[in-house]
């Protein structure tokens, strides 16, 4: 695609015509961008208009929404005071050997079909993005953010879209322009009235953590828990009676991760922007998100699906927190469904057009009751379930989603008195040693797209994942005496290596070894 | 699994203390491995809802007896039944005690008690008063507690509420002059209320421990309470109550966090401590 002349008009003249009855027979080609699921393809919207009976034809795979642009984009044309030929029409969405879907191709066709009827006299030289209502206004589209960077890459530098797209196209590096109406954007390119480009809106301020670490009183192991997630980005379920700090824990969590870099920036921005969930203002996402689905959440929401197909919360969580709270209470084949990205870290939907991948690599975080009436094991208030409704309660829980657990540990309600402790550590020094260790994983996995202990493969474990002789005297035992499956015996050393990176060991000791041990048995 | 026999009391196999009862099961409905006449035989029972503390009880309790070749006898349904069959299960012998049809209880019992039942056939028997497909009925039940009281010559009460079932097989058991013991429990533990005022009232026994129901048995205990010393017997202790989670752990006993975790640890991966679901740990 590169080699290819990036814009191009060719207009067949007449003058070469050896007969006066050829009218003029123009092909305009504008870019767009096809998007599936975060995959993009330059799309060349080539337009003919050729004598012959009125028509107006689509080829080149569009789906029913492209095909629809048709009716939009002849109202729009016609109501913004140009004329739509009436003459044989043909759009081809080229290459065609993929579907195409959704609107976002209304005003490359608009332009294209102004271009090659003589109404527009320049050649569009700019990526086109927006969907047209049919009395010509231009309306955002969603996956403004990957469209506009594929194209960038390609060596389009402009990009003309609606104005609500326009901050998100300049905060990736575009020159945009944002219009409200076709009219707007054919006067622009013509020449008749220029907008100036949009200016890349500053970046958001950076968030206050909801929920600092110094707030939350006692809960040393739950803290140690957390601490230990966030730096290795294992996930992490936390198992209590109500009111003892489950969710302020889960909440605090972002608070000790390390800062998105640009990278991860533009990749969680990405997924927002085809969620179409972009804040206008602040576009490029500064602060690690939180996704925190109600457990009432269907399958198509929490991993996204539908068609036109959107992300779900799994892949909005893409870089950042997914929090599950009252876990037990999401239904069971809804938590089935987090198999794939918890396994894959990305999530496939196939459909009929194809199938759309959405990034999913977050770091879970989970809560729930330890019974059906919440009181087990707390000394306030006494349980009052039954056994076999505890054993119930807990089934709930397929072994697969517990299986991709690294660390689990209990939240026991705190003594009143132990609720005014004091010397707390806030969660800016807990962040402290996690970035550090963080820079340990980094080092270690230079030249690997992985980045966490979470991350690593068996074979990495292997060279990474050195145990001291009292270690392995521990590690020993448990193979032998608790049966630990292969998995097991793996998230064991992953979860030990990032407990030792906190200490600054190179080996992992018995200690290490330990920790691991009892937030998982 | 074998199909149940029908034994009368003219049966040679027929258990002979049922035939204290006023109204010995006529036929017992038995399905299992065991010889039923019970020769030497304890009863435990308890609540369904039952505290950590009795459930560990029960279960080394029945240990115990069975690793002294004694057949604990209970009924099968959750909480402490069940821990007393599963201790019997590690040791020796056990004999579960229906209140209805064998072939239904199996029908509509879970799946964790369907294979805990399975092990008791391997190892002892299902007894029931029912033919194989009767259902249970709040009668059955009172029929089957007393009946649990008849076929042992000592009966424990681990744990029990005022309104509990396990009181039926102590008063069955006072009746037949059967030996009765109560396991202490925390004052203001409903669990315990009842169990607690069979011994105020000088009805049962306090049960002090394994070795005491030994001797209750005639029988000396294998050997002293074994003795852990430094943190390894401290933080043993600490539990010997209830579960705790790690922080209470570290705080009763002024360890600090990695001291513990490895001790901790090194119990858990031996089987003497266990991890709860919930992530607290227990004695075994
Ligand atoms: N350990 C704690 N330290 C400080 N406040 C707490 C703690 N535990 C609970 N709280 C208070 O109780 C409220 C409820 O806590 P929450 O995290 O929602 O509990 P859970 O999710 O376990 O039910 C919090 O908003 C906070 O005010
Ligand atoms: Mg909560």
């Amino acid at each position: 695609m590169r080699d290819r002349a990036p814009i191009a008009t060719d207009v067949i003249g007449e003058s070469r015509s050896p007969t006066p009855e050829v009218k003029v027979r123009a092909v305009a080609r504008v870019w767009a961008c096809a998007l599936w699921g975060l995959e993009t393809a330059l799309v060349t919207v080539e337009v003919d208009v050729a004598n012959g009976l009125p028509a107006f034809v689509v080829v080149g795979l569009p789906d029913a929404a492209v095909q629809e642009a048709r009716e939009r984009v002849r109202a729009a044309i016609r109501n913004s005071g140009y004329e739509f030929p009436l003459r044989r029409v043909t759009v081809n969405l080229a290459p065609a050997e993929r579907r195409k879907e959704g609107t976002g191709f209304d005003l490359a066709i608009a332009l294209g079909i102004l271009r090659a009827s003589g109404q527009l006299a320049v050649d569009v030289e700019a990526l086109c993005l927006g969907e047209l209502a049919l009395d010509g206004a231009l309306r955002p589209v969603r996956g403004t953010m990957p469209r506009v960077r594929h194209a960038l890459a390609r060596g389009i530098a402009a990009a003309l879209l609606a104005s609500a797209n326009a901050g998100e196209a300049a905060a990736c590096g575009a020159d945009a322009y944002g219009f409200g109406s076709l009219r707007e954007a054919v006067d622009h390119v013509a020449g008749s009235a220029r907008v100036a480009p949009t200016v890349a809106p500053a970046p958001a301020p950076p968030e206050r953590p909801a929920v600092d670490l110094a707030d939350i009183a006692g809960q040393e192991t739950p803290k140690r828990a957390l601490e230990i997630a966030a730096a290795g980005a294992h996930s992490l379920l936390l198992v209590g009676p109500p009111g003892t700090g489950k969710t302020m824990l889960a909440r605090a969590l972002p608070s000790l991760l390390p800062p998105l870099d640009h990278d991860e920036a533009l990749a969680a921005s990405a997924v927002h922007s085809v969620a179409g969930l972009v804040d206008p203002r602040h576009p490029l996402l500064r602060s690690r998100p939180f996704r925190a689905p109600h457990h009432t959440a269907s399958p198509l929401a929490l991993v996204g699906g539908g068609s036109p197909p959107r992300p779900g919360e799994v892949s909005l969580a893409h870089c950042g927190v997914l929090f599950l709270d009252e876990l037990a209470e999401f239904s069971p084949s809804v938590l089935d469904t987090l198999r794939e990205p918890l396994e894959e870290r990305s999530i496939t939907i196939s459909r009929a057009g194809g199938a759309a991948t959405y990034p999913a690599r977050f770091l879970l975080v989970a809560a729930m009751n330890p019974c059906p009436c919440g009181h087990l094991g707390d000394p306030a208030v006494e349980c009052r379930c039954l056994p076999d409704a505890v054993e119930r309660y807990r089934g709930r829980l397929s072994g697969p989603l517990l299986d991709r657990i690294d660390l689990r540990v209990n939240v026991p309600r705190v003594p009143y008195e132990r609720l005014r402790d004091e010397g707390r550590e806030s969660s800016a020094t807990v962040r402290g040693r996690v970035l550090a260790a963080r820079e340990r994983m980094a080092a270690r996995l230079v030249g690997t797209a992985r980045r966490t202990n979470a991350e690593l493969t068996v074979a990495d474990i292997r060279r990474w994942c050195r145990v001291d002789d009292d270690g392995e005297t521990l590690l020993g035992a448990a193979i032998r005496e608790r049966r630990l499956s292969a998995r097991g015996y793996h998230r064991l050393l992953r979860v030990a290596r990032t407990v030792a990176d906190l200490a600054g060991s190179d080996q992992i000791r018995a200690d290490d070894v330990a920790v691991a041990l009892l937030m998982r048995a | 699994m074998s199909a149940a026999i029908a034994i009368g009391p003219a049966d040679p196999r027929y258990p002979p203390r049922l035939l204290d009862l006023a109204h010995p099961p006529d036929p017992l409905w038995v399905r299992g491995e065991i010889a039923v006449p019970l020769e030497r035989a304890v009863s435990i029972v308890g609540t369904r809802r039952a505290t950590g503390y009795g459930l560990r009880v029960a279960r080394e309790l029945a240990a115990a007896a069975a690793a002294a070749g004694i057949v604990v006898v209970s009924g099968l349904a959750q909480g402490i039944d069940s821990a007393a069959h599963e201790g019997a299960l590690e040791r020796g012998r056990t004999v579960a005690v229906l209140g209805q049809g064998i072939a239904a209880y199996l029908a509509r019992t879970n799946a964790r008690r369907r294979r805990l039942a399975a092990e008791i056939v391997r190892a002892g028997a299902l007894i029931a008063e029912y033919p194989p497909d009767a259902p249970a009925k709040d009668w059955t039940f009172a029929r089957r507690n007393a009946t649990i009281a008849a076929l042992a010559e000592v009966v424990i009460v681990v744990e029990a509420p005022s309104d509990s079932g396990a009181l039926i097989t102590a008063a069955e058991a006072r009746r037949l002059r059967r030996p009765l013991y109560a396991v202490p429990g925390p004052i203001g533990v409903a669990a315990c209320a009842g169990s607690n005022a069979l011994i105020a009232s000088g009805e049962a026994r306090a049960l002090t421990g394994a070795e005491m129901l030994l001797a209750s048995l005639g029988l000396a205990s294998d050997g002293a309470v074994r003795r852990t010393d430094g943190d390894t017997g401290r933080i043993l202790d600490a539990l010997a109550a209830s579960p705790l989670d790690p922080d209470a752990l570290a705080k009763r006993l002024g360890l600090a966090a990695p001291a513990l975790a490895q001790t901790l640890a090194r119990l858990v991966i031996s089987g003497e401590v266990r991890p709860c679901p919930d992530g607290r740990f227990a004695r075994r």
